[in-house]
């Protein structure tokens, strides 16, 4: 076990560096003209053009500018954004929101989904399968682009349960709503994936097993089948990470939230290639520690699995 | 969408050795489905749709006038108008086909994409497992914006509608998810009894991995695609709101939707047309997907 | 409300729940805690360091920060508001500026000549990369300061200038300096109103040249109100009034700046009453403001022109007939009322209202609609049979764009598709490389209220936003002249045989003019806008 964990550990660093060079090369791909993006329609002067290229190194190769860069990173430096800010500060400021955004849709969404997927799945085909089949459904078929500002119309402006919009310090009423609708970004998922692992479960020798020795039916469910069932959701959980994160360039735009997803849609929008790529390497991270804790689930959950 | 499924476990006629071949059971089982039947049709009525749309409507989607703007259903316009005073219904129509093509090839993509790198990662574990969950890892990495907007508009000529963009965009950026699911059933089926049971009975690792674990793994990734394709149908409008979406005078639900929401306020029809023909279509090809796979689960008979 | 307070509780228990499980929130910030000061919603700045915001959100900041040299009067005419005076020699080449005595910079330091002699030096010198640099263009000096980069894109990279100092400005005495520019422009006061002149205290500069690390985040001004903490970056800036200001003194007592991210949003905050003034309400919301504001819900005039350009260097659009029709095929009336909802007005002229030597509808019978006529002209000069509109996705023009091709397919019984691209940028980078891109949309809000500020970047043969690539030297001459007539007035008479030109040649399609779209909560009376989209901030107030 021991072994295993370093030797994914060894594993993450290159993940990492590759990670990193894939969204540079994409934000170099995707460079037309970062100097214009910083001057609106208004045409940038040329003296004013020449004078950025060489502060940001964008007349430089791919690879020189990579090399640039890494230098950097390596040392500590994260290299000012285009418009001028410390990226390290830029970065402080934007994850504690985010994290919190992040971890109250994943708590709602595993919430709802666990215990809805598994009363689904007790009773399939019946009344509350089909309805939890189109709720489901009606939330797939809006885009996050349309249902976090419905959510808000909705919701804030004019039911005024909960708060338009928030702010840097939002308190967990205020995220509420923004982690909601994060949240139905991946309930969908979670919720179907559940329902066919109890349904599979339900089905396997060890439950009849179980029942066959007398084990009270909410036991075997509840302690056997779900342990089982888990272990789909558990992975889906760590890739949710990332449709979370793409869902929350919307939402904290919508909710005015001064998040990670708002900064990463800035970056792209004015081809900032330090600002994302130093955004999206602290994301890198996090995802790979998630997903070596899935992993690492997977051997809890299911003692038939192990790791050496 | 159960394509793979299907495919494999036909190949094996006789895996438990009953005088009825599987394909043929689960036949005999599907026909007596209400739900296969329902979803059949629904989904040979959305065929239909995206490519004769004209049987369905004799109007031009592409004739709007602002005087109609947001006006109610009439006579020809039964859905009413949107806010261009296009024809909701007319479009709705025509948005079908850009709609089912972007969102059941880039589907078949992902799982296509998603089935190889699972299966191999999963049966192979080591480094295979290491190499393969590794690039998954990188892919996961990257932000879906981004590779939106850095593939579908690098990939989109002027010219065309951006329908080929698109799907491949979404097929590139939306395996992973397949492929961590995939790998993780493949690894929870591997150590069960039977498979243990055909190793020492000495099958081949090609048969195993085809007969005995591909089958009983597919029930989450199949899951999995079929919210994929309606994710995808969705993520369109997601595109065209990033403006790497389809170009042109192309017309889909994703268009529909993302153009109707701004207005929802002031008319919600535009909004709710293409969305109910989107869940209906999902909720199809759903209902479709686990009618076939409870037919051909071995487990079930 | 039924249902409204179970609901409510739920949520708050759930997240009382959450508090517990150790999922601790921050405090949210009580900005309305003293009654005479409003919240003005914003986009973040890009820059607060004046030669550096060119943005409406940074520009709209400064103001109330610094003291500008001149305004303008409801004519459009500069007033003196912190010089004393601004006086032209004969020719109109060297400029005195004499400042008001007795202002002060927000940490006691007296303003003098200097300071504004060393933030205009800062902003004018090519390696700082001020997007405002090139408002100093005209003073002598400027070229010394921004060597061309020999060639281009190229790998070689342009001199490092010889001076950091514009030779045309000369310190007189404390309270006086002159300004030499490099031609004669009898409209040059006019200019020196954007926020790029303000001053610099001596605190900005940790060396001569050099602004000190940190500065931009505490900066220190002129004005009426000065900064409260820092400029906390994509949440507020906070502004709090200056005790005993020399100059007019507001009506308030402070401004929350608060940053938006998204119009939308801040509409939101305007209903619910967390925001006092929306500065820009998008189209979106427009159809319900007057319901949700009543007459809170406002519209004035500023400088915004909306037209689109035409790829005159391609064959099929070189004929101005052809461009007449395709102008006269839209029905700008109907785009403005429907799209618009009345906030944007019809443009039947090549410069804005807002501007002197505006005549209104010059452009004539060309830019109204009569699609039969346009028909008949098109199918005589063989117009071509498709015709697509390129417009930037991130800009909100996709529904005209759409709208005015729907016109045009009716009118002239072609084909018009509207063609997005991701950015502005992209647009222009395919419209100066030539690539068949058809009409672009294109727009343009002014430096300062002159005609010639319209003329000359959108139609003259190297303006910097002629992306079109229509040329004519006839237009380039009388531009020139006008420029350098003795009087403003004289200068008026030019400029306006210039736009004749345009009104013959079409090289682009007027569309409409923009307006400011505001609105504002129930806390706050007397808010105007002006032409440079700015609230007047000495004007507005509480209701107590």
């Amino acid at each position: 076990m021991f072994r295993y964990i370093v030797r994914r550990l060894l594993q993450m660093i290159l993940t990492f560096f590759g990670a990193t060079f894939v969204v540079f090369a994409l934000m170099f791909a995707n460079q037309d003209d970062p100097i214009q993006a910083l001057v609106g329609e208004k045409t940038a002067s040329d003296s004013l053009r020449a004078a950025l290229t060489e502060r940001y190194h964008l007349d430089e190769g791919f690879l020189t500018q990579y090399w640039y860069y890494m230098k950097g990173l390596l040392t500590g430096d994260l290299g000012k954004s285009l418009t001028g800010r410390d990226i390290s500060e830029m970065l402080a400021d934007a994850w504690p929101v985010t994290i919190r955004l992040a971890i109250l849709a994943i708590l709602i969404a595993a919430a709802i989904a666990v215990t809805t997927g598994v009363y689904a799945g007790i009773r399939r085909g019946g009344l509350f399968d089909n309805g939890t089949l189109l709720m489901t459904l009606l939330l797939l078929a809006m885009p996050i682009v349309v249902l976090a500002p419905l959510a808000q119309l909705v919701f804030a402006m004019e039911l005024r349960w909960f708060p338009a919009t928030t702010t840097k310090n939002a308190t967990l009423y205020e995220l509420l709503l923004p982690a909601l609708v994060l949240a139905t970004t991946v309930i969908a998922t979670q919720l179907r994936v559940t329902r066919t692992s109890v349904v599979e479960n339900l089905r396997a020798d060890y439950v009849r097993t179980a029942r066959a020795k007398g084990l009270a039916p909410r036991r075997v469910t509840w302690v056997h089948v779900l342990r089982n069932s888990l272990i789909p959701v558990v992975t889906l959980i760590g890739v949710d990470l990332g449709v979370l994160m793409s869902g929350a360039i919307v939402t904290e735009e919508v909710f005015n939230i001064p998040g990670v997803g708002f900064n990463l849609a800035r970056g792209i929008r004015t081809e900032d290639g330090p600002l994302v790529v130093g955004f999206v390497s602290v994301l890198v991270i996090i995802f790979l520690i998630v997903n070596l804790a899935v992993d690492l689930l997977y051997a809890a959950l299911d003692p038939r699995i192990r790791y050496e | 969408m159960s394509d793979p499924n299907l495919i494999t476990v036909a190949e094996a006629p006789d895996v438990s050795g009953r005088s009825r071949s599987l394909a043929g059971d689960a036949w005999a089982d599907l026909r007596r489905n209400k739900i296969f039947w329902v979803s059949a049709v629904l989904v040979v009525v959305i065929l239909l749709m995206a490519f004769l749309p004209s049987l369905f409507t004799s109007a031009d989607p592409g004739a709007c006038a602002l005087s109609n703007k947001h006006k109610g259903p009439t006579g020809s316009a039964i859905f009413g108008y949107d806010f261009q005073g296009c024809d909701v219904f007319a479009r709705t129509i025509y948005g079908t086909r850009a709609s089912i093509e972007v969102g059941v090839l880039s589907t078949l993509m992902a799982g296509v994409l998603g089935l190889v790198f699972g299966l191999s990662a999963g049966y192979f574990g080591g480094t295979t497992d290491a190499v393969l969950s590794r690039l998954t890892d990188i892919m996961l990495g990257v932000p879906f914006l981004l590779g939106a907007v850095v593939f579908s508009g690098r990939l989109s000529g002027s010219e065309d509608d951006g329908v080929w963009a698109v799907t491949l965009t979404l097929g590139v950026l939306t395996w992973t998810s397949a492929a961590r699911v995939m790998r993780s059933s493949v690894i929870a089926v591997k150590s069960q009894d039977y498979v243990a049971a055909g190793r020492m009975l000495g099958a081949s690792p090609g048969r195993l991995m085809f007969r005995h674990i591909l089958p009983n793994s597919m029930a989450s990734f199949i899951v999995v695609l079929t919210i994929l394709l309606g994710t995808n149908i969705a993520a369109e409008a997601t595109l065209s709101y990033l403006g790497v979406g389809l170009k042109g005078d192309a017309v889909s639900w994703g268009l529909q939707i993302a153009e109707a929401q701004d207005y929802a306020r002031i008319a919600a029809h535009p909004l709710i047309w293409p969305s109910i023909f989107l869940a209906a279509t999902v909720l199809a090809f759903i209902m479709l997907g686990d009618a076939i796979r409870d037919a051909f689960d071995p487990k079930l008979r | 409300m039924p249902g409204k307070r179970p609901w409510k509780m739920a949520a708050g228990a759930a997240a009382i729940s959450l508090l517990v499980a150790g999922c601790g929130g921050g405090d949210s910030d009580d900005a309305s805690a003293n009654s005479n000061t409003i919240v003005i919603g914003i986009a973040e700045p890009e820059h607060l360091l004046p030669t550096n915001a060119t943005d409406d959100s940074g520009s709209q900041v400064l103001s109330s920060l610094f003291y500008p040299l001149v305004n303008f009067n409801s004519q459009q005419e500069p007033v003196e508001v912190a010089a004393e005076s601004i006086t032209p020699d004969k020719a109109n080449r060297v400029w005195t500026i004499k400042l008001k005595p007795g202002f002060t910079f927000h940490n006691g330091e007296p303003v003098t000549a200097q300071n504004y002699i060393d933030a205009w030096n800062y902003g004018a010198y090519g390696p700082n990369a001020q997007t405002g640099g090139y408002f100093f263009e005209r003073i002598d000096g400027y070229a010394e300061m921004n060597p061309l980069d020999p060639d281009k894109d190229g790998p070689q990279k342009p001199p490092t200038p010889k001076t950091n100092e514009l030779s045309g400005l000369e310190k007189v005495n404390d309270l006086t300096f002159t300004v030499k520019l490099s031609a004669p422009f009898s409209s040059f006061e006019s200019v020196l109103a954007y926020s790029v002149f303000h001053p610099l205290p001596k605190a900005a500069f940790s060396a001569p040249g050099v602004i000190a690390e940190g500065f931009e985040d505490q900066i220190i001004g002129n004005g009426p109100f000065k900064l409260k903490g820092k400029w906390e970056h994509d949440n507020e800036v906070v502004v709090e009034k200056v005790s005993d200001f020399k100059g007019q003194v507001p009506k308030i007592d402070g401004i929350t700046w608060k940053i938006y991210q998204d119009e939308q949003t801040q509409y939101a905050d305007l209903v619910s009453g967390n925001v006092d003034v929306q500065m820009n309400i998008p189209i979106e919301a427009l159809s319900k403001a007057s319901a949700d504001l009543g007459t809170r819900f406002q519209m004035s005039e500023n400088s915004g022109f909306d037209f689109i350009g035409f790829p005159t260097y391609e064959s099929e659009f070189s004929k101005p007939e052809v461009r007449k029709a395709i102008s006269m095929a839209i029905n700008r009336e109907e785009i403005s009322d429907q799209i618009f909802l009345g906030s944007r007005i019809p443009a039947k002229s090549f410069v804005s209202p807002v501007v002197r030597g505006y005549r209104e509808n010059i452009c004539g019978e060309a830019c109204e609609y009569n699609p039969v006529e346009a028909k008949r002209l098109y199918d005589k000069n063989g117009g071509p049979e498709e015709i697509k509109i390129t417009y930037n996705v991130d800009g909100g023009h996709k529904a005209w764009v759409d709208a005015t091709c729907n016109q045009i397919k009716a009118s002239l019984g072609v084909n018009c598709t509207g063609s997005p691209e991701p950015k502005f940028s992209v647009l222009q980078q395919k419209a100066r490389a030539h690539e068949p891109i058809g009409l672009i949309r294109l727009g343009w809000i002014m430096d300062y209220p002159l005609m010639e500020n319209y003329l000359g970047p959108l139609y003259s043969t190297n303006g910097s936003s002629n992306h079109y690539g229509w040329s004519n030297s006839n237009f380039d001459r009388l531009l020139k002249q006008g420029a350098q007539a003795p009087t403003p007035e004289a200068a008026i008479k030019k400029w306006q045989q210039a736009e004749d030109i345009l009104v013959q040649e079409m090289p682009v399609i007027p569309l409409r003019f923009m307006q400011n779209v505001y609105g504002y909560s129930e806390k706050v009376q007397n808010v105007e806008m002006d032409l440079f989209k700015k609230v007047d901030l000495y004007e507005i107030e509480t209701i107590a």
